[in-house]
């Protein structure tokens, strides 16, 4: 069996107790030294192998290397239930990326931060902010445009607008907790904290319905613009910090919101096509 | 009613966008085999392949996919859409995606949840275009050709019945392009396939039936070797480039290649080529395109 290094073999015996995991350390790892290089041992091992082993561990290696885990909250939901196809579309959406969440954290989170410092004189940026992160970040998630599979998902079974608002959602559920949470830190009328929620609620259903006439992006900019003004005229009217989000304007937007999505629901119903409203 | 339906039909159907006539009066009807269509730039191809593949309605005129009204029920436009295969002209991809995820993303929104087949599938349609070894590789990071075939890839999934392809050889070199026609022409024996192209060499390696479109009304339909038919007797190879003829060019064995007018003194007859038959098929608009240098 041994005939110099170049000649040499390992055995049939010696290659079923490497295989078994019966050698000691160093003589296992001087065969497996050997079979890495040795095209005849090689062959040797695979015939004493299982072929249904083999194929396992193939499919393993090669599902881990095309599929790379989901991102790390996705994984979570997906433990409390998300279809795993859902799943699938929900990591490919641009504002669901890590990127983008902190970024639209650390914009309310600064704007928290100047409420506070000001003592609650200064509720302007919070009330600007909060409002349109869930708008940005619908408005990211989709559209023509921009979505570089837009011709795509048009045509697919799935449908656009379903896809659409799976993101809607998804964004929300992402983004409200986090802001409802730092709206509380926000000095002022304890309703503060959930009132900037009527305006971002209110404001979605008017992107998605703007999106389907001029696009996501015009829609974003006509939202955000518009929002800003309400604010900024509050403040620079000399009315009281909280009014935005008084009573009576919650009212306004509450109408503008179900406007939305009447607007939406004709459209849909006067094309008859999956997806075209939005 | 048992009057059989053709996979795709199309009735006097009309496009506009704004002023510009796109489509005209068109009347057509596809079954199982590879269609070609050909004609030049502004034609009305991509407007009437996506019609068909019910991404956008015609303004008048009848069409009929599968039996169904694309524009109908929701639960008709989505039993067309799970037969359908599209590969739109312009196809953006994510940059971070790998071609295996582009193409289970799309999987998903064709409707393949479960996901031990939807892999399954994934990799079938990958190693059709020859992209197995790219599987994990960034779209970005791929080649033209390779994005091209990633885009062809999803358009196969499912084996779907109606299958439409805008400008697939696009970037293609000539091996793929041969994979490509092996690959369509097993795809025609079930399904109707429907695609557009400038190349009349595309044609006349992958399809049976040839439509020319221009100014958006057909103007050819019929047999691949009908069309050539149609320039027989009417192309030289000659020593002068034609007086009159429609193009004429210099060849590489020194003499010239006339399609149409009247053939110079001492030419011989040549055999034509489909693009001769095209050229000759669009008279004065294939000016326009330029003739092959």
């Amino acid at each position: 069996m041994t005939t110099g290094t170049q000649g040499w073999h390992t055995g049939p015996a010696l290659l079923s107790s490497y295989l078994a995991g019966a050698l000691d350390a160093i003589t296992g790892a001087s065969v497996e030294q050997h079979v890495n290089r040795c095209q005849t041992c090689r062959t040797a091992v695979a015939s004493l192998l299982e072929p249904q082993l083999m194929e396992r561990t193939w499919a393993g290696v090669r599902d881990a290397v095309e599929r790379p885990p989901l991102p790390y909250p996705l994984r979570l939901v997906r433990r409390c239930g998300l279809p795993e196809p859902t799943a699938v579309l929900l990591a490919a959406a641009a504002s669901l990326r890590g990127a983008w969440l902190v970024g639209a954290f650390l914009s309310v989170s600064f704007a928290t931060l100047a409420a506070n410092v000001s003592g609650g004189t200064a509720l302007a940026p919070f009330l600007l902010v909060a409002p349109l992160a869930p708008v940005l970040g619908v408005a990211a998630a989709y559209g023509p445009r921009q979505d570089p599979l837009e011709a795509l998902v048009a045509t697919a079974p799935y449908g656009r607008t379903k896809l659409v608002l799976l993101r809607t959602i998804a964004v929300l559920v992402s983004v409200l907790p986090v802001t409802a949470l730092l709206g509380l830190a926000v000095p002022g009328p304890p309703w503060l904290a959930a009132a900037w929620l009527g305006p971002a609620l209110a404001l979605v259903p008017v992107l998605l319905a703007l999106a389907g006439f001029v696009g996501p992006r015009v829609a974003a900019t006509i939202v955000s613009l518009g929002w800003s003004s309400v604010v900024v005229a509050s403040t620079r009217g000399g009315l009281d910090p909280t009014w935005p989000v008084e009573a009576a304007q919650q009212g306004v937007y509450l109408m503008l919101g179900v406007a939305a999505c009447a607007v939406i629901a004709i459209r849909s119903g006067v094309h008859r096509q999956r997806g075209v409203a939005l | 009613m048992s009057v059989p339906t053709s996979t795709i039909e199309l009735a006097g159907v009309g496009k506009r966008y704004g002023r510009k006539r796109a489509l005209d009066d068109v009347d057509l009807a596809f079954d199982r085999g590879v269609t070609g269509l050909l004609g030049p730039n502004g034609a009305g191809k991509t407007t009437l392949l996506r019609i068909v593949a019910t991404s956008i309605a015609a303004d008048s005129g009848q069409v009929r996919l599968l039996g169904l009204d694309p524009h109908g029920s929701h639960a008709d436009v989505t039993a067309v859409r799970r037969e359908l295969g599209y590969l739109p002209q312009e196809l953006g991809y994510p940059s971070d995606m790998t071609a295996f995820g582009f193409v289970e993303y799309v999987a998903v929104l064709k409707e393949w949840n479960d996901r031990e087949r939807r892999v399954q599938e994934v990799r079938r349609v990958l190693d059709l275009v020859d992209l197995t070894d790219q599987a994990t590789t960034r779209v970005s990071r791929l080649s033209g050709g390779q994005r091209r075939r990633v885009g062809l890839a999803q358009a196969l999934l499912g084996d779907p019945r109606l299958v439409v392809l805008d400008e697939p050889t696009t970037g293609l070199d000539p091996a793929q392009r041969a994979d490509l026609r092996r690959t369509l022409s097993a795809l025609g024996h079930r399904s109707t396939v429907l695609l557009s192209t400038h190349q009349t060499e595309d044609v006349a390696a992958l399809c049976e039936r040839v439509v020319v479109l221009a100014g958006g009304t057909v103007r050819f339909d019929g047999a691949v070797t009908d069309l050539v038919g149609t320039a027989m007797g009417r192309v030289w190879l000659a020593d002068e480039p034609g007086e009159d003829a429609l193009v004429s060019w210099r060849t590489g064995t020194g003499r010239h290649h006339v399609v149409g007018g009247t053939p110079p003194a001492g030419a011989d007859p040549a055999e034509p080529t489909l693009e001769d038959a095209y050229l000759l098929m669009l008279g004065p608009d294939a000016r326009r395109l330029g003739a092959p240098a």
